[in-house]
């Protein structure tokens, strides 16, 4: 039971901390095997499968929301796992793979299902003016995500190593698979706000030049927001321009509407030929 | 570096410092839809709140600021600092265009999530491990904690300056092109390079492919997928967005449908075999 209990609080604090401490690392396995190590009696046993999963998941990052699998919980359970058993290496990395792709799964259901419905919630709260709700409510999605989170280590080391793979198989997979296609599939809603934002009929193009960039070229995102950021440039340049002309054309004193486009035609000209 | 909060009043110091450490919080609520958008709301409620008088200009900042944000978390102050001063330019004048703070802010969002990610998640933290994995296989008790130090003094220090940064340039350089009218250019140019980074998200991060294939008499005949990537690369996220966006702007569509949508449509898609 205490093992249950510092092995669910150790991925509550962890993972579920570097949520809130953002981008602090202390999900990483480095971190938590000498941590589940320490509260088990064995640091060093911890600390050395630690170092050895940090290098297996060393190429598995959390980048724009995507990634592999989950390393956090798979150190917790599987430095536990490997202590408990006085087993090594051998007894953790078997285990740690399967667990760190699955605890990934869990983190996306939590996350699509559980946390996904309440972006409009927090919507209609800022359209209220809600303040105390929304901060409320960012902080209760935490608990309530982690919370539910550290229930799988709980439960996973309270049952042992081989009930754990064998509830895993159970979880239907055309669900987990359904969900996975979601959470690839809704991003495409936060997409269509941004577009909402940004949306010009004269310059809606340029979002069809970003898609087919990337779809075709495979540019790299940083290399399409260089391109971006020099196209912008040109046609800032061309309104700066434009710009300027408009500021002569109507500090000169206008005859009537009629002549106004020649005015604007003839300054072009003088602009041109200078 | 200190001459970053020289021109600062001692009320906007303590506006910077609630920004940063609210804006550690960025993801703690992080939902498919909008990403980090209540994290950045927390993080600009100080502002808000201090800016604006009126409970019904307060409201308009707040939807604006609940808007989709994703960035890397190092960059996420800078933004928000260059977001919380066209906040007060825009509190300040009547006639400011409070949508170029959107446009702005998602333009540099893109931009700095691919510099922030390689270099934080790339660089300095495969250096940090690397250090500390060979410290710990000696046996080194404080691997853990070299490695915590050696990545979060640089992550920090951005964090700390970026924001201050931000802000600075933001009051300067902003503020300046809005008095000589040329906001909307401005505003223009990181629509584009917003919209661009939008679209090339888009082909990124929208996944969906079709598993489907036609089979007769034990040969595949046609593979839906290969034959729909033959036609254009990418034509079904792309389909699926804009049918997104159709529906929010043009229907008025709410955004949990669209997410509920999305997910129930997925599962079903699923259980028949088609994705």
């Amino acid at each position: 039971m205490y093992e249950a209990f510092a092995v669910a609080i150790v991925v509550f604090l962890t993972v579920g901390g570097q949520e809130l401490l953002g981008f602090s690392m202390l999900g990483r396995p480095i971190v938590i095997g000498p941590l589940v190590g320490l509260l088990l009696g064995d640091v060093k046993t911890g600390l050395m499968i630690g170092a050895s999963l940090e290098t297996i998941f060393m190429g598995i990052v959390n980048i724009g929301g995507a990634s592999a699998a989950e390393p956090g919980l798979a150190s917790a359970l599987a430095v536990a796992f490997a202590i408990m058993m006085h087993g090594g290496l051998g007894v953790a990395l078997p285990l740690a793979i399967p667990l760190g792709i699955i605890g990934l799964q869990i983190k996306t259901l939590i996350y699509v299902a559980v946390v996904g419905p309440f972006a409009s919630k927090f919507d209609s709260m800022a359209e209220k003016g809600n303040q105390k709700g929304i901060v409320r409510l960012h902080f209760g999605l935490w608990t309530l995500q982690w919370f539910l989170y550290s229930l799988i280590p709980f439960f996973a080391m309270l049952f042992g190593s081989e009930a754990t793979q064998k509830v895993l198989k159970m979880i239907p997979n055309i669900i987990v698979h359904g969900l996975t296609v979601a959470g690839n599939v809704l991003p495409a809603v936060g997409m269509a706000m941004l577009m909402k934002i940004l949306w010009d009929k004269n310059i809606s193009a340029f979002y069809f030049l970003g898609f087919l960039i990337v779809a075709y070229l495979k540019m790299p995102l940083i290399a399409v927001a260089v391109m971006g950021t020099i196209i912008a440039i040109l046609v800032a340049q061309r309104d700066y321009q434009l710009h300027g002309l408009e500021g002569k054309v109507s500090a000169k004193p206008v005859a009537s509407a009629t002549t106004n486009n020649e005015t604007k035609d003839e300054q072009e000209n003088d602009d041109f030929f200078s | 570096m200190s001459k970053l909060s020289k021109n600062m009043s001692k009320d906007e110091k303590k506006l910077m410092r609630q920004m940063y450490w609210r804006s550690f919080t960025l993801y703690s609520a992080v939902t498919p839809a909008k990403q980090g958008a209540s994290g950045f709301e927390y993080s600009m409620l100080p502002f808000i709140n201090k800016f604006y008088k009126k409970e019904e200009d307060k409201k308009e900042a707040m939807i604006r600021q609940m808007s989709y944000f994703n960035t890397n978390l190092a960059m996420a102050p800078f933004v928000m600092g260059v977001t919380a001063s066209m906040e007060k330019q825009n509190s300040e004048s009547d006639d400011f265009n409070a949508e170029s703070i959107n446009a702005i802010k998602t333009s540099l969002m893109g931009p700095l999530a691919g510099i922030g990610d390689s270099i934080f998640w790339g660089v300095l933290r495969v250096i940090a491990a690397g250090i500390a994995i060979s410290l710990a296989k000696n046996g080194n008790i404080a691997a853990p904690i070299i490695f915590l130090l050696l990545f979060n003094i640089p992550v920090q220090l951005v964090r700390w300056y970026g924001g201050q940064l931000g802000y600075t340039l933001g009051s300067n350089y902003i503020g300046e092109l809005y008095e000589k009218g040329l906001i909307n250019i401005l505003t223009k140019a990181a629509s584009i390079v917003g919209l661009m980074m939008v679209g090339a998200m888009t082909s990124n991060m929208v996944k969906f492919d079709l598993k489907w294939n036609m089979v007769v008499g034990g040969k595949t005949i046609l593979r839906s997928q290969q034959m729909l990537n033959q036609i254009f690369i990418g034509i079904l996220p792309l389909s699926i967005t804009l049918l997104c966006f159709w529906l929010l702007k043009k229907k008025n569509v709410s955004i949990n449908w669209l997410i509920l949508g999305t997910i129930v449509i997925s599962i079903l898609l699923a259980l028949v075999g088609v994705v």
